[in-house]
């Protein structure tokens, strides 16, 4: 999927949430061993909501939080039109349909961080965030009923491939390289963490690419020598693995064999329904 | 002779006097005044203490088995760590860093560590072992199990085993419910496998010491634990599956050249099956 891709890596963005009636308590747990989680969307909404569905295309929104993290105008405006905001409606508001919250920050390796969010009483929840670095995977709770009964709930989730960017493993802030046609690469391939709280897990540079290697387009025919395709590997499917390299200066992939992988579950999300 | 003769003549005469007296009788004296009361007597002495009760009946136990499979396709567990206890233990918290017992069994397949933290913890029920490894693809032997009646219903089963082709790699459950069960009926678990986090995933002879690791001259006790930490959080989190030295020399360097694990010692989720069966 061709999106304005401008952002090369993911800037921490802050959030609080409005506490309000009928408040549940949502905890969120990253398995893995070295993928980020970027900022959490979380949707509460009825059966005409569907923010993902394996086996279904995804949308310009899922793109962009799969691809960028991004979900709403303030994270990035040139996702204004395309992204959740522009699906779902204003944020922490009764869309009728749905009320959605983006959790700022990101949630680190081995780490929980714990919300209270308002469901205005909407029947389902759903759950997005992007891993990084990848090209476009994320971690997905699909439209479970919220619970009536006070108690705690656990759910555990898996990894997505959101099928909108081939999984070529590429650095997204490497110059040697541009998209098909001269563009440089912005927020194309996998990009990382940048600022407070980046991975102990450096990204290498001069990977050849995976699923599609630099050069050559998706059909294996020859483009030019430093050019990467943009192609779509949809519909969302569970995600097959990032395979990585152990070289951060050559191989396949800038992302690193040893660090990089995950085998599913990716998260763990706890839900508490407070006794009224 | 003559004394008992005259013996005999004055018997009837003392008869006469007593009875032959004519006159009538006077009238009796007043009543006296009570004596005075007489003194206390000593107390009796003790008793003698009464007999033992008799033994008490010992109270009911319920009893399950545990019976591991390992559904891996090369990576053989160790001996598995099999706890029951009340809720509020655990034998490792997944985002905590591991307990020195965990990072033993994990590190090294021994499970000593992680039964006597369990033992002294005040949530500990009942452990066992499992009788040595459980081989790849194999279904292991049951363990038996008792727990007073009374605590069947809260009742938490946590097993840890290692995956010994592996640095830090382990299997099992952690505090899964299994309060309240019937005789008779069993519940199954599919299993993940964490990383200790204690030991960076090298994959080399020298830090691991199942068979794999032996055919390459490393291997054995010694490969297994080391104090030191290591990996890169020192935090309990799901395992990525091992990287193998498969394509490690060819122009994508997907592999880890310093692998001493092949493609055969990768694995995917679930990597055990855990039947647990109230038989009483």
């Amino acid at each position: 999927m061709k999106l304005i891709k401008t952002a090369a890596a993911i800037a921490l963005a802050c959030s609080s949430s409005a506490l309000m009636a009928q408040t549940i308590q949502i905890e969120i747990t990253n398995l893995t061993h070295a993928q980020h989680f970027t900022p959490r969307l979380v949707i509460a909404h009825d059966n005409s909501v569907d923010a993902f569905e394996p086996g279904v295309e995804a949308s310009s929104a899922l793109a962009w939080l799969a691809e960028a993290g991004v979900i709403d105008d303030a994270q990035n405006p040139d996702s204004s039109g395309q992204n959740f905001e522009a699906l779902l409606g204003p944020v922490d508001t009764d869309n009728t349909s749905n009320t959605w919250h983006r959790f700022g920050g990101l949630v680190p390796p081995s780490s929980s961080l714990s919300y209270p969010f308002d469901t205005m009483d909407k029947p389902y929840l759903s759950i997005l965030s992007m891993l990084i670095p990848t090209n476009d995977a994320f971690v997905g709770l699909d439209s479970v009923k919220i619970p009536t009964e006070p108690g705690t709930y656990t759910y555990m989730l898996h990894a997505y491939d959101a099928g909108t960017e081939l999984n070529d493993e590429l650095n997204s802030m490497r110059t040697d390289i541009v998209e098909q046609g001269g563009t440089p690469l912005g927020g194309y391939g996998a990009p990382g963490v940048a600022g407070a709280g980046a991975s102990p897990v450096p990204l290498g540079v001069g990977g050849t690419g995976v699923a599609v290697k630099v050069g050559f387009a998706q059909d294996g025919t020859a483009i030019g020598a430093n050019e990467v395709v943009d192609g779509t590997d949809g519909p969302v499917h569970i995600h097959r693995n990032i395979l990585g390299d152990t070289s951060l200066t050559d191989g396949a992939s800038d992302l690193i064999s040893t660090e990089h992988r995950w085998l599913n579950p990716v998260a763990r999300v706890t839900i508490t329904i407070p006794a009224s | 002779m003559n004394m008992n003769k005259l013996t005999l003549a004055l018997l009837p005469l003392v008869a006469v006097l007593a009875t032959g007296c004519g006159g009538d009788d006077g009238d009796n004296g007043a009543t006296g005044p009570a004596g005075v009361a007489g003194v206390n007597g000593t107390n009796g002495t003790d008793g003698v203490d009464g007999t033992n009760g008799s033994d008490g009946i010992n109270g009911n136990l319920a009893v399950f088995t545990v019976q591991l499979t390992n559904l891996t396709y090369a990576q053989p567990f160790s001996p598995a760590a099999i706890v029951l206890h009340e809720p509020g233990f655990n034998t490792f918290i997944d985002g905590e860093s591991a307990s020195l017992g965990l990072e033993q069994l994990a590190e090294a397949g021994d499970p000593s560590g992680v039964m006597s933290e369990a033992l002294a913890a005040t949530q500990y029920l009942d452990a066992v072992t499992t009788d040595g490894a459980t081989p790849p693809k194999s279904i292991g032997g049951a363990t038996t199990l008792l727990v007073p009646l009374l605590d069947v219903d809260d009742l938490r089963l946590s097993l840890t085993t290692m995956l010994v082709n592996t640095n830090d790699a382990f299997t099992g459950l952690n505090a899964a419910d299994i309060s309240n069960m019937d005789v008779g009926q069993s519940i199954s678990f599919m299993a993940p496998s964490w990383d200790a986090g204690t030991e960076a995933n090298t994959e080399t002879a020298d830090t691991i010491p199942g068979p794999a690791a032996g055919a390459a001259g490393g291997g054995g006790a010694s490969a297994g634990f080391s104090a030191v930490r290591d990996d890169l959080f020192d935090l309990v989190h799901f395992h990525q599956g091992v990287v193998t030295n498969e394509n490690a020399t060819d122009a994508s360097k997907e592999g880890l050249s310093s692998s001493i694990l092949t493609e055969a010692d990768r694995w995917d989720n679930p990597t055990a099956r855990i039947v647990v069966t109230r038989t009483r």
